[in-house]
């Protein structure tokens, strides 16, 4: 297991590398000044070139991206063009509740998925086709759309929730949970539907394989055959899309956040990527690919735990 | 029907259990929002936040009239009003400020001349797009605690508006020089920031300040709290549910706010823009005045006001009573048979040119397209994303562009858009009548006769249709009556966001 651990991190290493340099030449590529988009239709060519200057806008591109990546390394991911803030703090500011909305809805979408998968493969008929049918209204649905019914039912016809969501856990911990509950319904609800069809599909598959009935045949009772076997085999696929539903939730809690007003990572590179930010959206994105890169290290750690095979690979 | 009533109890089951949560959790938040009601809290929604509050910073008056205040303010008639001065006295050198004694800012450090001094140099030095119009402020000299003197390179008689401006608010010396302004706004206003009672990106609480110069009987709340709902859907649920009293909305929601009895909006006009005609120089698309105005003529002002249910038609950038106001300018009436007769004048020249348009005015721009196809003028239009939008659009680049012009006095369009050096004249061209009417207008300085001068001065620009077609868009304010009552536009005008905060009252009071 330890070598697993250190492979998956010496992998991820460059990945990160390339995802950061990406983005530097992505951001380089946009064409106009961040000059421009700082001071507005009123700016002179002299100003335009004062503030390029003290942004080091006019030095070399190699120049800016050895300096840009030497400061990361370090921690440090320079100062936002728009208030001078340093852009870790701005990102430790909006990142709690980014991942306390695409928790939630990890939660939501793990907790749900898997009891509706489950329900559907043991009992085929109606309720399978019932939960199909749930399932395909959970892919169909938008989860911007879906955010707003929920919000207009349950906040504001019965006043059940706030509208205004979010609360910092660490201030109030109750207002924190009642908070995120619909946010994370709205998040989670396609991807539920989407661990729910993977979920269905495999344990199907193990309720078919013969040491079920081996296992059934000796006697081992019918609730511990399906949670300690079938359903331990079923989540290793599932386990392995986590990875991939994680990357959607990160990109709908972006919408998703707007609907429930949650000060999240959405709002921030959303703005910094039109006010041409770039030392933020630069940030912002390898903050991000380090939290996608995170749960796929440690999703394969699970995997592994789940599968011996994969551990002696 | 059994697999029907079957495949409900799953469903059921779940959300009977996440409502049970809802129930149990959810009541807080309502017990919250009637509080308000009775605190004295006005709870108002610009949808976000600024991402500085130094002054200078792009700040839209929602946000920056709670904390802070100006040097002077214009009142609804565009006269010049003292707020933190009291007097002022301008000549082509200097603009000399007679500053209100006895204010402090909320951190204690007295409102003074120097810093006047601090913040005037702190937005002109600053990476901003209020920094331009302050370059003419050579220097600043504190004359003694409450006079100061601002030494101008050139005659400005729009210096004192500027002031006025979202632009130009006053903020703690102490506060700027530590760099701590930027996410704590240090004014000298009704209300002070409280971080304590803040939940940052979410609310942010501002309570009355004690030693507020006007005293407290010229408020109504106690308390402003700031929220950040984003999503107009969003905003107009919570007005209606009272977690918020007040919010910038959108006519998509007029339909939900005029059902409730609770509910009732406002809208007065925040928003200019008009076409640029750029491409002016010798050679270019646009050089001969002939197939500008036959442009201006083939634009229907009428069926692009209908793009947008806030928008309004005007015949000139500014309004009846605004400095540059010309009654003469009646703008160009949509004639296509006069449009063709005109670039038949100009020997029908072949025009093509580029526009460039960003996702929220490229359908403005596809309409600018169809109708000037009529006349032969062949537009493209560019579509890009808003960054490349903001720092091309006016480059040079592209011969024609849609102008959003919020500049206010005649004086400061005019060095905008239309002087030969102007940054939004790129060809840098200007007639000499031009110049000449500007010249003798700003000679003039601030004395009666230039308002007559800046007429002749914003009658040429429509005669020689540098721009035309002005459309502007109005801004929507919703509140909820159970909680605020007395809202009404700031009289400081084209401000979006723009509520007078100290006239609000509690409702009921």
């Amino acid at each position: 297991m330890g070598k697993l651990i250190a492979y998956r991190l010496v992998l991820a290493l460059p990945q990160l590398a390339l995802v950061s340099l990406l983005v530097f030449f992505l951001t380089y590529l946009v064409p106009g000044s961040p000059a421009a988009a700082i001071l507005g239709a009123g700016a002179t060519p002299e100003s335009l070139a004062q503030v390029e200057s003290d942004l080091g806008l006019d030095q070399p591109f190699a120049e800016r991206l050895v300096e840009w990546f030497g400061a990361a390394l370090t921690g440090d991911l320079g100062l936002s063009y728009s208030n001078s803030l340093p852009v870790s703090d701005l990102i430790a500011e909006r990142l709690p509740a980014t991942l306390s909305l695409v928790g939630g809805g990890l939660v939501f979408a793990g907790v749900f998925g898997i009891l509706l998968g489950v329900l559907a493969a043991l009992r085929p008929g109606p309720l399978d086709r019932a939960i199909n049918g749930v399932t395909s209204l959970g892919l169909a649905i938008p989860e911007f759309w879906f955010g707003l019914i929920l919000s207009l039912v349950f906040a504001v016809q019965l006043g059940w929730v706030p509208v205004v969501a979010y609360t910092p856990l660490a201030e109030d911990p109750a207002a924190w949970f009642t908070g995120m509950i619909l946010p994370s319904i709205a998040l989670g609800a396609p991807a539920a539907a989407m661990v729910a069809r993977q979920t269905r599909g495999a344990m199907a598959k193990s309720l078919r394989a013969p040491y079920i009935d081996s296992l059934t045949a000796v006697g081992v009772p019918r609730t511990r055959v399906v949670v300690r076997y079938a359903l331990k085999n079923a989540m290793i696929p599932v386990l392995a899309s986590t990875g991939l539903t994680l990357r959607i939730l990160i990109g709908a809690s972006f919408v998703v956040e707007t609907v429930f007003a949650v000060p999240g990572m959405g709002e921030l590179l959303l703005h910094s990527v039109i006010g041409k930010d770039f030392p933020v959206v630069q940030g912002a994105v390898l903050v991000v690919a380090v939290l996608v890169i995170g749960v796929n290290l440690v999703l394969d750690v699970g995997y592994g735990l789940l599968d011996p095979k994969v551990r002696s690979q | 029907m059994r697999s029907s009533k079957n495949s409900t109890k799953p469903k059921a089951l779940a959300l009977a259990s996440v409502a049970a949560v809802m129930v149990l959790a959810g009541c807080s938040g309502n017990a919250a929002s009637q509080d308000k009601s009775t605190s004295g809290t006005l709870a108002a929604n610009w949808g976000g936040f600024p991402e500085s509050w130094a002054p200078g910073a792009e700040m839209e008056a929602g946000y920056m009239r709670v904390p802070y205040e100006n040097l002077v303010a214009l009142n609804g008639q565009g006269e010049i009003i003292p707020v933190l001065a009291t007097k002022w006295e301008q000549t082509d050198k200097a603009l000399t400020l007679t500053l209100r004694e006895g204010v402090t800012f909320h951190d204690g450090t007295p409102f003074d001349a120097e810093a006047v001094k601090v913040n005037l140099e702190s937005i002109r030095d600053g990476k901003t797009a209020y920094a331009g119009p302050l370059k003419v402020i050579e220097s600043v000299d504190a004359v003694d605690a409450h006079t100061v003197r601002l030494n101008l390179s050139e005659p400005t008689p729009s210096l004192l508006t500027q002031l006025s401006t979202r632009g130009a608010p006053m903020g703690s010396p102490k506060a700027i020089k530590a760099g701590t302004i930027a996410q704590t706004p240090v004014g000298t206003g009704p209300w002070a920031y409280d971080a304590k009672s803040s939940t940052k990106g979410t609310r942010m609480t501002f309570t009355y300040y004690d030693g507020y110069w006007d005293g407290a009987d010229s408020v109504g709340f106690q308390t402003v709290e700031l929220y950040a709902i984003p999503e107009d859907n969003a905003a107009t649920g919570a007005l209606a549910t009272g977690e918020i009293s007040l919010t910038d909305t959108e006519t998509t929601q007029f339909g939900r706010i005029e059902s409730n009895a609770s509910l009732k909006h406002l809208s007065y006009p925040a928003i200019r823009n008009n076409p640029m005609f750029f491409d002016r120089g010798e050679g270019g698309a646009f050089e001969d005045v002939r197939v500008r105005q036959a442009a201006c003529y083939a634009l229907n002002t009428e069926e692009i006001a209908k793009l947008e249910p806030d928008f309004k038609v005007r015949s000139q950038h500014f309004s009846e009573g605004e400095p540059g106001y010309n009654p003469d300018v009646t703008g160009y009436t949509h004639d296509l048979a006069k449009a063709k007769a005109l670039m038949a004048e100009a020997g029908d020249p072949e025009v093509e040119v580029e526009m460039l348009a960003a996702p929220f005015n490229e359908k403005q721009m596809q309409v600018y397209a169809e109708q000037l196809g009529k006349i032969g003028i062949k537009v493209s239009v560019q579509p890009a994303a808003p960054p490349q939008y903001f720092s091309q659009w006016n480059s040079g680049r592209y011969g024609l562009g849609l102008g959003s012009n919020d500049e206010l006095t005649p004086y400061d369009w005019y060095q905008a858009w239309f002087a030969e050096e102007a940054p939004g004249n790129p060809a840098h061209v200007e007639s000499a009548e031009l110049k000449k009417a500007a010249d003798a207008a700003i000679a003039a300085g601030a004395s009666d006769e230039a308002d007559a001068l800046w007429q002749d001065v914003t009658k040429i620009i429509s005669d020689e249709a540098l721009t035309c077609a002005h459309v502007a868009g109005e801004e929507l304010i919703a509140w909820n009556t159970k909680v605020v009552t007395d809202v009404k536009p700031s009289t400081q005008p084209w401000e979006t966001n723009a509520i007078d905060y100290k006239a609000l009252r509690p409702a009921g009071e």
